[in-house]
């Protein structure tokens, strides 16, 4: 198996923003006729980033809303291609983003299992085989026959962690989903982050949370303006996102908040 | 054209789960459930046979019959468009945090309207039997079209799926579309009430050599011509031709347009 887990070089991820998306068939014909200009611009949510992650480590990434960060872990997942640069991927991963993307509200706990372990990966036997162990984890009891719209939120969130959870990858892909759940079950995800961590499993995590990524992570990136500014250990890195607050709260009074 | 059979037979649970999750969701909140898909095409015979048997005087044997031949497969196809018309767009939040293979939910669509086309064929036969028609020995025949419409469907499902993406005016533009095809195709009249000079016309219809291997085979109790059934299976490879080769395309994009 290659060194790394996941490598980025010169990785470039551009987002065409339109200002007034033709939508419908009407606009874009009425666009087609009116030649207008500069309707849209590109933008940088990336801009020539590089790291490198290798098998078995921790690596946090923390920066300011919009700097980047989620957009990181879906190259990594797979959903975006990135616009120019090399990626490299190497071993399974699954997504902890934003948990129960796939959840049918009509539909039961149990059947909601099988379909997003599909999903996600997994085989209907594998399924059956880790069910019980999901339904345990996320302590559903004998709701798990019962449509998920009658769930409360926590119970909600918590079959989706341990779906996602349960597909065991090469690389746990984690975006800002430790805010969930009551102090004890977010103990126990906690738990079992660890636990992958102990198994030698490469993490990628996501957090504002400075204090989970100084207890997580063996390593940290800082990402601003869809620039990689530190790469470093975490306490570093963690200064270096202080200043960068602290620069943007005292720019707040002054009205330059973009 | 290998890239889908194999796509489909990778992720056929994936497939079969979402689409028995359509039928379940579709049918989860009504008292009689299942017994809709049943029901639907027994209640539609009615209302069309009163009208044009009773009311309009078609003079034509046993019309419930002659009807729904061809008005039982042309709303299995009529369905499976308007469902998968919307399943790339209605899936857009899985996209932008999964990676699915975007081919899963077209097929999904069409294959539940699959099923629940050979669920309605069991009302066909009971009215059948009821009203003492001739269960004819050219049943066994109707595989043939029903192959060639299963494929014209998944063509056309997988076209308008992805343009859908780009111009959501397309779900619009299909109901009408579907709606002028229907009373532009001999499904409620006879082709023979048609000035013989309008015939070429008719014959550009792709859905025509299909729907005429149902009536054929069980109204008339004859088998078509070979060039017929050439012609039906013909559409409806070419259809997936077009459609998954449109959909292909454009299906790396979906995600930042949905």
């Amino acid at each position: 198996m290659p060194s790394v887990a996941v490598r980025f070089h010169n990785v470039v991820q551009r987002f065409r923003v339109i200002r007034e998306r033709p939508d419908t068939l009407r606009e874009a014909f009425a666009h087609f006729y009116r030649k207008p200009r500069n309707t849209y611009h590109d933008f940088e949510a990336l801009k020539h980033v590089s790291f490198e992650v290798p098998h078995g480590t921790t690596v946090g990434i923390i920066g300011r809303n919009g700097s980047g960060k989620s957009t990181i872990l879906k190259i990594v997942a797979g959903v975006y291609r990135a616009t120019s640069g090399e990626v490299e991927v190497n071993g399974s991963t699954a997504p902890l983003i934003e948990l129960g993307a796939g959840f049918h509200h009509e539909l039961t706990g149990r059947e909601n299992i099988l379909i997003n372990g599909l999903l996600l990966g997994l085989s209907k036997r594998e399924i059956q085989r880790l069910e019980p162990a999901i339904i345990e984890f996320a302590e559903i009891g004998e709701f798990i026959d019962a449509p998920v719209k009658q769930y409360s939120s926590g119970m909600y969130m918590r079959l989706a962690f341990a779906v996602a959870t349960a597909v065991n990858p090469d690389i746990l892909l984690v975006d800002e989903i430790l805010a969930v759940g009551d102090a004890g079950f977010r103990g126990k995800c906690f738990d079992r982050i660890a636990a992958f961590r102990k198994q030698g499993k490469t993490i990628i995590l996501v957090s504002h949370d400075q204090d989970t990524v100084r207890k997580f992570c063996d390593r940290a990136l800082l990402i601003h303006e869809g620039a990689l500014l530190a790469d470093g250990g975490p306490d570093e890195v963690i200064g270096r996102y202080e200043e960068i607050i602290g620069c943007a709260a005292s720019a707040l009074p002054t009205g330059q908040f973009t | 054209m290998f890239e889908l059979v194999h796509g489909i037979y990778q992720y056929r649970e994936l497939i079969w789960a979402l689409a028995l999750k359509e039928l379940r969701v579709r049918y989860k909140r009504s008292v009689l459930g299942f017994l809709w898909a049943l029901l639907n095409p027994l209640l539609m015979m009615i209302v069309l046979t009163l009208v044009f048997g009773t009311i309009m005087r078609f003079s034509i044997d046993h019309y419930a019959i002659f009807l729904l031949s061809m008005l039982l497969p042309w709303t299995f196809f009529s369905q499976a468009l308007a469902y998968s018309v919307e399943s790339v767009v209605g899936n857009a939040e899985l996209l932008k945090k999964v990676r699915v293979p975007q081919l899963v939910f077209p097929t999904a669509a069409v294959l539940a309207n699959i099923i629940n086309f050979l669920l309605s064929l069991i009302p066909l036969a009971l009215i059948v039997v009821a009203l003492r028609f001739p269960l004819r020995w050219t049943w066994v025949y109707l595989p043939i079209p029903m192959v060639g419409l299963f494929l014209f469907t998944l063509g056309a499902s997988f076209f308008f799926a992805a343009i859908n993406v780009f111009f959501r005016d397309i779900s619009h533009i299909v109901q009408i579309l579907l709606s002028a095809w229907f009373y532009g195709s001999p499904i409620i009249y006879s082709i023979d009430f048609i000035p013989k000079k309008y015939h070429l016309l008719f014959r550009l219809n792709p859905m025509l050599y299909v729907l005429n291997g149902f009536r054929l085979s069980i109204y008339y109790g004859q088998l078509p011509s070979p060039q017929s059934v050439i012609m039906s299976l013909g559409c409806g490879v070419t259809a997936v031709v077009i459609g998954f080769g449109v959909f292909r395309r454009y299906q790396d994009i979906f995600v930042y347009y949905v």
